[in-house]
């Protein structure tokens, strides 16, 4: 190792640690005189003389010292002797001359600490009172925007650019405000609207639109990382998650003042903890990941602590605080102890779950009729406990027994006894044994899982008595009134208590309980007000930045969550504060910043204009905005602008998130962290782990595979044609126009038209020549599973039936049916969804059918059940049987479901049925029940998948991927969810994987054949305009806006 | 300067100007990473010297790496570090000197310890010792770089894997795979400079973001290989459309999107998606042929153990990491045991026994073919999982997580073979000499790629991040 490597990677590290305490020029008090954080300084040495002789070890006082070879002078003092190691790299180095980098070559990245005059950095200084520059222009003199953005412009001799075409004007606002493109008919009246203040007006309209706050919350959930699952192996579902993303959209669409929305994520439950609308925001406490079982639990917790430290210092203070975390920031005057100041605002945070969001008149109500229903079932529910008793202390020490010892003993301790930071340990250790209590009716067996479901049948006939649970979320309070501590790791013991940036040199905070709350500490009210004053450099500037931002594409700050060194200087520094003053002085109103900035000349400039030599040269990336630039759609804007297209989009505001096979805008579509939807995951979503501030922009190959080989874009095309085919066009010609209107927001021009009809000819006449038919793509990848395809079926419209008609090895007596499955609905009658059959639904007629119950049904609904068919048992009961398993499916989830049947064992185990949700750590579950049919229930019908003969309601809704069908009763260690291939026994194994989907995997040729009649004339031609309306949302067009 | 040396594209010479890349952008994999370096300047605050963004580049002989992760955390009890004293002491409770302030996943600290069952010999002209489970693997013995003494902060495998993979224990950042491929990019546009096997059709735990790009762009991302017919999602078109009409559309659509074009030539961005329909075209012919096993011979096929039920799974995934990797692939991993399947809580016997027969074959045909056709001292292949088992014993018969101490093998790439680094303490518990981190892990592996791991940097929200979260350190010395 050369020298200046030995010092960067081994030296620096032991002065830092061990020296520069009490020897540098940062230290709190300079000992002996002496500064060991120069070259210059170390020669110079302290008190006793020059600290080293470069090149002479034996003759430094530095070595000797560190050696402890002189009882009077021994460093680092107090035994605390550096290693024999550490002590032979510094001899080392002294030996090679003590070399270190030279100041002006030390590279910023390297730079061990900031300096104070770093403190004068621009972001630092308060808000300052700028006056609006006098502007001639008669376009650029009416908005203040204006004049800072024009006599930038001119002090440059840059010329800005005119205004945008009204059609291109329209579509960039929409896209803005609401995400979604204007209709022709929008964009038809704009252009025709004479009034003077036609485009104010479509600005106002966007405004008022319910579908602005979808948009704008989106930007917004990007920086709290909001996701809708926990991370980790388990990715568990959050499936109250939802109602803070329709709290942000609905703060968005009320134009609630930011101060007023950043204090309610901060401290609703000190500031306003009567209103359950301003408790919801809290939930921007409970954005972190999380790990259910987690045995390191103090990790965890520090973790969660510091997550939301960091996320807090991104998202509300522009700040990266997170690089103080561990050591003083190298740049900004942020020292270590800075984080743990921002730190201590939350130290006292406690997760609860049992926060009801509702008025107090609403809670009253409840907890009077509850009590009503407890007395009613007193005894019944003293039964139920009784028996669960013995079950929930075994679960309790299977799960304490997994945790180290010290946190066994706090779980043991009486809660009285127990520190505030105990307290917090223990409460997040004991959800590891609630989670277990969650699922406690699985750990009964036999004849006490009989017990208990009787008793629970019983409990289940008061259930009209009974109020409807109160509408709750994860939320936060505080432990208590008492903090816990918060210490610096590795730096003893002091309590870091809450303050401000010391930069600001602001006095102590004052933190005080809130009236009428006496289980907070009060401290993040603090924060709360601090960063709502209206003097606030940072949450000021930060925000209308990001406003900016997204009108923009850039921000005046281009790094918009990071205002320090590391950041960008802004481009037109007075402006941002002019803004920042204008959004405070307008009672924080996030939509009078839209309104300001939109109607500005500088917004409404085309983006087409040619660049001038000059402003390539002097500024090729438009900072200075000569003029608008082009930008690419956003993941969520693809999909929706798609679904409008189509026609498809259900407008709908807020409730529970959706799969993303509904045609919801994306923003309610489900959120998970470890499992995307494959179309958005390509167009750059952020990652849901940490604050984004901005999205990656990027252009690649997977997503050009995504747009033009991908069923979603696909599914969109045919769904367009449908309409455009609703419109009766007469011709192509027509039909290229309604597809230009439709999917482009305007008229195709005589000779696109022309061109676009041609092209629907020809194709169609490619399409007839190939044979192939563009038959419905009735594919879509299933959540959870690798393969890019599974088959998927609806009970309305025509359906592709899927049927293997070789009957050669098909069962005759014992089998075994498997799939993975995503179910949509059941049918609301008694009809069975079926996921295989070989039967026609006549009950004389042998057969047997794989599917899920109705809501009507006899047996429990929406629940795997098998309908066999065949000869009676011996007794005669049977002929037709419906063996239930009394397993249900959620709508939207990914399983695994099995059934194997032994046909002549009619005891119960007999037939066994599985089902296996498609997430870690999910359980196989497995019921056995008795039949009847012991022989001759298997019909000559073809095999018929997703469908059985004939009707139209027992068409599976939803998903099958890898149907396997075996003619024996596989065993649980043989099942596909457990290895996949083809076994002893295997009949198919059909996979619906392209190019092959309609191939069977195993060796015996079992291939599908579709019911889809070859494509003739009139097919083609409607395959040619799929085509069109398939490549337009291809087109860049379609993805960028001007 | 070896020849692979000289075929390393020279990455920062590359960028010239914003436009060039710009353009390129549209022609693969690889260029995409160059196309956003010079968007992030744009976007980013100071700009930052050449050499700070960049890695900078010394020789280096790996120019690509095969993972071979054996997911759920093999144990190194019984296979590369063997403990006499284990088999002592076996049935005693750990000594309390061993213990202090350990925590596992199960909580397995105070339960008996477990016997190893293994026989044990030394192989090669190294001597390295390798159980009875890894006969293959034995034989090649002297080109392993055996390292005893790794350790991480992983107590469960979303951690575990998640560290291995990304650094950090919490995940959501940048995967090892995506930094190599940002530091270096492709020397192959038509293929994604980093793809991902798995075993089964299973999910890694915690799923894609173990080959994720986190806060990078998606460009960098792994992408995990399919069915041989469709090795990257959506190479095909859909079920029904024919090539001609596929063509058809291409067509059409490019002569689209240059109308579109003419009035706005400033935005290169839009040249470079035109090109990456060209290219998606391209690809759907080119790729299937790097999956297509057709052409190798039974020879071949029989060294990965592609002829025997047991083998042929992983054997395949082998040969296919071969095949990416002839083919400038930059980073492959391979899933053993997708889903956690090494994690032998219980009746570890027959679960390694298993697992090992299927993956030991393979492997030792994946080096053997590596090196026979020149390409073991270009590539790095790596062996591991995300920690390995307790000599404590749990449920009887099986071993609980252990992060704290665990073995994994590097070969190829520079490294020198027949050496042993590191030691666990008698037990095989704790680390305890030459202890090497994940982050140290990390910073060898891009140490021996060629890359300095302080410096390989990419900003985020301002921040300089790094693969090891600015720890870490090379461990140089396995090059020899």
């Amino acid at each position: 190792m050369e020298g200046l490597e030995l010092f960067e990677k081994k030296v620096q590290p032991i002065l830092v640690e061990s020296c520069y305490k009490c020897h540098s020029h940062d230290a709190d008090k300079i000992k002996g005189g002496l500064l060991l954080d120069s070259h210059e300084a170390a020669l110079k040495g302290g008190d006793t003389g020059p600290a080293l002789v470069p090149g002479k070890p034996e003759d430094s006082l530095l070595i000797r010292a560190i050696r402890y070879t002189d009882p009077d002078l021994q460093m680092p003092p107090k035994g605390k002797k550096l290693s024999d190691e550490q002590i032979s790299v510094l001899t080392e180095w002294v030996k090679l001359g003590a070399p270190r980098p030279a100041p002006a070559s030390t590279d910023r990245l390297n730079r061990r600490r900031s300096t104070a005059e770093d403190k004068d950095w621009w972001a630092f200084q308060p808000l300052s009172h700028p006056s609006i520059p006098e502007v001639k222009h008669p376009r650029w003199s009416a908005n203040p925007v204006d004049r800072f953005v024009f006599s930038r412009l001119q002090a440059e001799g840059l010329k800005p650019s005119p205004e945008a075409d009204r059609r291109v004007l329209i579509r960039r606002a929409y896209f803005d405000l609401i995400g979604l493109p204007p209709s022709v008919e929008d964009v038809d009246r704009f252009v025709s609207d004479s009034s003077p203040d036609a485009y104010e007006k479509v600005i106002d309209g966007l405004l008022r639109s319910e579908h602005y706050g979808e948009k704008w919350a989106r930007h917004w959930l990007d920086l709290v990382r909001y996701a809708e699952s926990d991370g980790f192996k388990l990715d568990e579902y959050r499936p109250a998650a939802w109602r803070y993303r329709d709290y942000v959209i609905r703060s968005f669409n009320e134009d609630k003042p930011y101060n007023r929305f950043l204090m309610e994520q901060i401290a609703a439950d000190e500031l306003w903890p009567e209103n359950p609308d301003a408790l919801v925001g809290t939930s921007y406490l409970r954005q972190t990941i999380y790990e259910y079982n987690q045995r390191n639990v103090p990790g965890q917790w520090a973790g969660i602590l510091n997550d939301i430290t960091d996320v807090t210092g991104d998202a509300f203070l522009g700040l990266g605080m997170q690089c103080a975390r561990c050591h003083d920031h190298k740049f900004d005057p942020i020292s270590q102890k800075d984080y743990f100041r921002l730190r201590a605002f939350f130290t006292p945070l406690s997760p609860r779950e049992d926060v009801p969001l509702a008025t107090s008149h609403e809670i009253a109500e409840y907890r009077r009729q509850m009590a009503l229903w407890e007395e009613k079932t007193t005894e019944i529910r003293a039964r139920i406990a009784s028996l669960e008793e013995p079950v929930r202390e075994r679960t309790t020490r299977d799960v304490v027994e997994k945790f180290p010892k010290e946190i066994q003993a706090l779980l043991g301790k009486p809660a009285s006894e127990r520190t505030p930071y105990e307290h917090q340990i223990s409460n997040l250790a004991y959800r590891q044994v609630t989670y277990e209590f969650e699922r406690l009716d699985g750990k009964f067996k036999g004849a006490e899982k009989e017990k208990l479901d009787a008793l629970k049948a019983e409990l289940a006939a008061f259930s009209e008595f009974k109020p409807k649970p109160l509408p709750t979320m994860p939320l936060v309070t505080d432990l208590g009134p008492v903090a816990p501590l918060n210490s610096i790791p590795k730096r003893g013991n002091e309590d870091v208590l809450p303050g401000f940036l010391s930069l600001l040199g602001m006095a102590p905070v004052e933190i005080a309980p809130v009236a009428g709350s006496l289980n907070t500490t009060g401290r993040r009210a603090a924060l709360a007000k601090w960063l709502a004053q209206p003097d606030n450099r940072f949450t000021t500037r930060v925000m209308v930045n990001r406003i900016w931002q997204h009108h923009f594409g850039q921000g005046i700050v281009a790094t918009p969550s990071d205002f320090g060194h590391l950041g960008e200087k802004p481009s037109h520094p007075e402006l941002l504060d002019w803004l920042a003053n204008y959004f405070v002085q307008n009672n924080w109103s996030v939509k009078a910043v839209h309104r300001l900035i939109m109607t500005s000349a500088a917004y409404r400039q085309s983006a087409l204009a040619p660049s001038s030599e000059l402003a390539r040269e002097k500024d090729p990336e438009n900072r200075l905005l000569w003029r608008m630039n082009v930008h690419r759609l956003e993941a969520e804007q693809i999909r929706d602008a798609m679904l409008l297209a189509s026609g498809e989009l259900d407008p709908t505001v807020g409730g529970p998130s959706v799969d993303p096979s509904k045609p919801r805008r994306t923003v309610y579509t489900k959120w998970l962290r470890n499992s995307r939807d494959s179309l958005l995951e390509v167009f750059d979503p952020p990652d849901a782990y940490t604050s984004t501030a901005g999205r990656n922009v990027t252009t690649t190959p997977s997503q050009a595979l995504m747009l033009i080989n991908g069923h979603y874009a696909l599914q969109r095309a045919q769904a367009v044609a449908e309409r455009i085919i609703r419109t009766q066009p007469t011709n192509e010609s027509e039909a290229v126009e309604a597809a230009y209107r439709f999917v482009q927001g305007r008229a195709p021009s005589a000779s696109e038209r022309s061109a676009a009809a041609r092209f629907v000819n020809e194709q169609a006449a490619r399409i007839a020549a190939s044979g192939l038919g563009n038959v419905a793509a009735s594919t879509e990848p299933m959540l959870r599973r690798s393969g890019s395809t599974a088959a998927l079926f609806k009970p309305e419209g025509t359906q592709t039936r899927l049927v293997v008609p070789d009957n050669h090895l098909m069962p005759t007596y014992d089998f075994t049916v498997e799939a993975f499955v995503v179910l949509h609905s059941v049918d609301d009658g008694t009809a069975v969804r079926t996921i295989a059959s070989r039967w026609d639904g006549r009950r004389d007629q042998p057969g047997w059918s794989f599917g899920v119950t109705g809501l009507k049904s006899a047996h429990k609904p929406q629940s795997l059940v098998l309908q066999l068919i065949g000869d009676p048992a011996e007794d005669g009961t049977g002929g037709y049987d419906v063996v239930a398993s009394g397993l249900r499916l959620d709508f939207g989830t990914p399983y695994f479901a099995a059934v194997s049947v032994r046909i002549g064992d009619t005891s119960e185990t007999g037939i066994t049925f599985y089902l296996k949700e498609l997430t870690a750590g999910a359980d196989l579950q497995t019921v056995r029940v008795k039949h009847s049919v012991t022989a001759n229930h298997q019909s000559n019908l073809p095999l018929i998948i997703g469908a059985r003969e004939p009707e139209k309601r027992v068409v599976w809704d939803g998903l099958v991927d890898d149907l396997r069908l075996s003619n024996v009763a596989l065993k649980a260690n043989q099942l596909l969810v457990n290895r996949e291939g083809s076994v002893d026994g295997t009949v198919g194994y059909w996979r619906f994987e392209e190019p092959n989907f309609f191939g069977d995997s195993s060796p015996n040729g079992h291939n599908i054949r579709s019911d889809i009649a070859p494509a003739n004339g009139a097919d083609a031609k409607m395959a040619g305009l799929v085509d069109f309306c398939h490549l337009l949302f291809n087109a860049n067009e379609f993805l960028y806006v001007d | 300067m070896s020849a692979a040396n000289q075929s390393r594209p020279p990455h920062v010479e590359k960028l010239l100007n914003r436009r060039d890349f710009l353009v390129r952008g549209g022609a693969g994999f690889g260029a995409l990473a160059l196309t956003y370096l010079m968007e992030s300047e744009r976007l980013l605050a100071a700009p930052l010297s050449p050499s700070a963004a960049r890695p900078m580049h010394f020789p280096a002989k790996a120019k690509s790496v095969i993972f071979l992760f054996m997911e759920g955390g093999p144990s190194q009890l019984d296979t590369f570090d063997p403990k006499p004293k284990l088999r002592e002491m076996a049935g005693q409770r750990l000594p309390e000197s061993f213990g202090k302030g350990l925590i596992t996943a199960m909580g397995e600290v105070d339960s008996p310890l477990l016997a190893d069952r293994r026989e044990w010999k030394q192989h090669g002209k190294s001597g390295i010792w390798v159980s009875d489970w890894l006969p293959h693997i034995a034989g090649c013995a002297d080109d392993l770089a055996v390292i005893r003494s790794c350790w991480g902060d992983g107590l469960n495998h979303a951690n575990g894997v998640g560290q291995m993979n990304t650094g950090s224990t919490l995940g959501g950042r940048p995967s090892m795979g995506s930094w190599v491929s940002y530091g270096l990019g492709t020397e192959n546009q038509n293929l994604p400079a980093f793809t991902v096997l798995c075993d089964n059709n299973g999910s890694v735990v915690g799923g894609p973001r173990n080959w994720g790009a986190g806060f990078m762009p998606a460009a960098f991302q792994g992408v995990r290989l399919g069915a041989a017919t469709e090795p990257f999602p959506n190479l095909n078109p859909p079920r029904g459309i024919g090539e001609e009409q596929q063509r058809g559309k291409l067509d059409f659509l490019l002569q689209l999107n240059r109308e579109h074009a003419q009035e706005r030539s400033a935005y290169s961005e839009l040249d470079a998606r035109i090109r990456s329909y060209e290219l998606a075209f391209r690809m759907q012919a080119e790729a299937p042929e790097a999956v297509d096993l057709s052409k190798e011979s039974e020879a071949t096929k029989h060294l990965y153990g592609m002829d025997q039920k047991e083998t042929s799974i992983f054997g395949q995934n082998c040969l296919l990491a071969r095949r990416m990797v002839e083919r400038g692939v930059r980073f492959v991993q391979l899933y053993s045991g997708t889903g956690s399947k090494w994690d032998a809580h219980a009746k570890i016997e027959q679960n390694h026994t298993e697992l090992c027969y299927a993956t030991d074959k393979p492997i030792a045909g994946l080096l053997k073919d590596l090196k026979s056709r020149g390409l073991l001292d270009s590539t790095l292949v790596i062996w591991g999982g995300e920690f390995g088992r307790t000599p404590m014993s749990e449920k009887g018969d099986g071993r609980d997580h252990n992060p704290t101490g665990f073995t994994m093998w590097m070969a190829g790439g520079g490294v020198k073979g027949g050496q042993v680094i590191g030691e666990t303490d008698e037990l095989g518990l704790h680390a305890v000499k030459d202890r090497l981190h994940v982050h140290d892990l990390h910073a060898t592996i891009l140490h021996l790629m060629g890359l300095d791991h302080t410096k390989l940097i990419y900003r985020h929200q301002g921040r300089p991040e790094r693969l090891t979260l600015n720890e870490g350190e090379p461990y140089t010395k396995i090059a020899g």
